[in-house]
């Protein structure tokens, strides 16, 4: 046991992993350097509507986790 | 400001709160760990949802980012970020805490710790070191909210009186009904704190350009301030590296509150459930924020840029509105502060006064409700109404600190190696540094100190527990049966627990 690591054991988990990674990435540096123009997006600044982008995107990925969950019917 | 009826409305915010929290304990007991500490484990999704969010939006989302968008700009925008981070952290962690507690009887983060590597002492350590920052953040929160009656009432009620007021309003009904006083005026507090911010962000828009579209005050500071509508904001010192590491400091510094809250919902579904929704509710901070952008134009030589949105407020607004924004912050303050103080009292009774003194649970259960009334008269009033210059700065040192127990997290969650000398150097290692990059150096190359804490913590953590006894292994399997309920994976296969 002493070299285990909890790690994803299906391919539904590593999906999500990915998700969870990506989503952090999105909300942080190097992708919010993209998104830092002085630019309006449907009257807001565009970096606000990136904010609230990921936050929903949050949603998502917590909605599709659940449906994986409780597919699998495990806690 | 002449009129009575912003004090009135504040005040019948209050004594509402106080009803709904009186009202919470519905005939039970009170004196029990289980029952005052988690609510009996007993809190639906909606009610776990409104808990967790309105304990995350504090005064912060009133006045300090409000603040930030006046003086700073867009850069506000990294807190909303990260408490929707904070709700994948729930998703993944809530239900699997949920189960230690519900299975090995824990109601604190520290007896979780305390259990994982069979060490009373690093319980009790955890748990001192977090009540530090936990009563800072109290005593922020006290201070937000003094200063909004002392407004409301046009200084009738000055800031010591404040403190005494919301803070005796706050434990007769903590008292009373502990966690489930909590969840009830946490619930209403969020709902009211949604339909103020929309109410007084919308009216201000109006009121300063004609209509209730956000387009006509952006459009206005790209025109005239560009430099508010991206990183590193108007004052400069907003860098992409400062912004990444304080969501990743955030994400990774796991209050005692939060634990508390997982531990009282009525199942690791119901956590689940409202984790999946929690970011929804942080379209709360958007108007707020609006109100200082608007300020930028209209207030621009405000003295101090928390006041933004009292101050255009007063000066535009119905005294209605006003009175509602008050009754408003006021519960974004409350709702913040009486979980943080319910947590410091339930774990200092339970994983230091408890341990210590040989008490049963019975008592202990009883010292933990008397517990908030010295806590609150005797460290946060006194602390709130001095209001010490150096409080930030506790609290910046006691929030990095909570990033630094990241290592127990890891071994409760990921790495059944971890070992009990393992996570305390770790620990001790990334909080002398997190101290050091706080007060002597602060943030050195834009990088928050807590990140500067971690990057030594995690290889120290990790090196010691190599070279040192791992816990039981009995022990071990008993929390990953729960953190890895599939077994383990090992250099691509899997094995059982």
């Amino acid at each position: 046991m002493e070299r285990l690591l909890v790690l994803p054991t299906s391919r539904a988990g590593w999906g999500l992993l990915i998700a969870f990674v990506v989503l952090v990435l999105a909300g942080t540096w190097p992708v919010i350097g993209w998104v830092n123009r002085a630019t309006l997006v449907m009257g807001l600044p565009l970096l606000v509507v990136w904010s609230y982008l990921v936050i929903f995107a949050c949603v998502v990925v917590m909605l599709i986790g659940n449906r994986i969950v409780e597919r699998d019917d495990h806690e | 400001m002449n009129s009575p009826w912003p004090l009135l409305i504040t005040l019948t915010y209050v004594a509402i709160a106080m009803v709904i929290g009186l009202r919470a304990r519905a005939g039970r007991s009170m004196n029990s760990l289980e029952e005052w500490g988690v609510a009996g484990r007993s809190m639906g999704p909606v009610t776990l949802y409104l808990l967790i969010a309105a304990g995350s939006v504090s005064a912060y989302t009133f006045m300090g980012a409000p603040g930030w968008a006046y003086s700073k700009g867009v850069a506000v925008f990294y807190v909303a970020i990260y408490l929707s981070y904070l709700a994948l952290v729930a998703w993944y962690f809530g239900p699997k805490v949920w189960q230690f507690g519900e299975q090995f009887g824990h109601v604190t983060q520290a007896s979780a710790i305390s259990d994982r590597y069979q060490s009373p002492a690093l319980g009790a350590l955890a748990a001192l070191v977090m009540a530090i920052g936990s009563i800072a953040y109290a005593v922020l929160q006290t201070i937000g909210s003094a200063y909004i009656l002392f407004v409301m009432s046009g200084g009738l009620i000055p800031i010591w009186l404040g403190v005494v007021l919301v803070l005796a309003c706050i434990a007769v009904y903590l008292y009373a009904s502990g966690q489930r006083a909590i969840g009830r005026t946490n619930a209403f507090q969020g709902v009211l704190m949604l339909i103020v911010a929309w109410a007084v962000g919308l009216w201000a828009v109006h009121s300063a350009t004609g209509g209730l579209s956000f387009v006509g005050v952006f459009e206005r500071i790209q025109a005239e301030h560009s430099e508010f509508l991206t990183l590193p904001g108007a004052g400069g010192d907003m860098s992409f590296s400062f912004w990444t590491t304080s969501i990743i400091v955030s994400m990774f510094s796991f209050m005692p509150p939060v634990w508390t809250q997982w531990m009282s919902a009525s199942s690791a579904r119901t956590i689940r459930r409202s984790a999946t929704w929690l970011p929804t509710y942080y379209v709360v901070i958007l108007p707020m924020v609006v109100v200082g952008f608007i300020g930028i134009f209209s207030l621009p030589e405000l003295a101090r840029a928390d006041t933004v949105v009292l101050e255009y407020a007063m000066q535009h607004l119905p005294v209605v509105l006003v009175g509602l924004l008050g009754a408003g912050t006021l519960a974004a303050s409350m709702s913040s502060s009486e979980p943080f103080i319910h947590s410091v009292s339930l774990s200092l009774s339970k994983d230091v006064l408890q341990p210590v003194l040989k008490l049963s649970d019975g008592v202990t259960g009883k010292l933990a409700r008397l517990l908030i009334l010295p806590i609150m008269f005797f460290v946060v009033a006194p602390l709130a109404i001095a209001e010490p210059g150096s409080l930030v700065m506790i609290l910046l040192v006691g929030l990095g600190f909570a990033s630094q127990v990241l290592p127990a997290f890891i071994g409760m969650f990921f790495w059944p190696r971890a070992s009990r000398l393992g996570v305390m150097a770790g620990i001790v290692a990334g909080f002398l540094i997190t101290v050091a990059f706080t007060t002597l150096w602060p943030h050195p190359m834009g990088i928050h100190a807590g990140f500067w804490g971690l990057m030594l913590n995690l290889p120290v953590f990790v090196a010691v527990s190599l070279i040192t006894p791992a816990t039981h292994a009995e022990v071990v399997e008993r929390f990953f049966r729960i953190a890895a309920p599939r077994g383990f994976t090992q250099r691509g296969r899997r094995a059982a627990v």
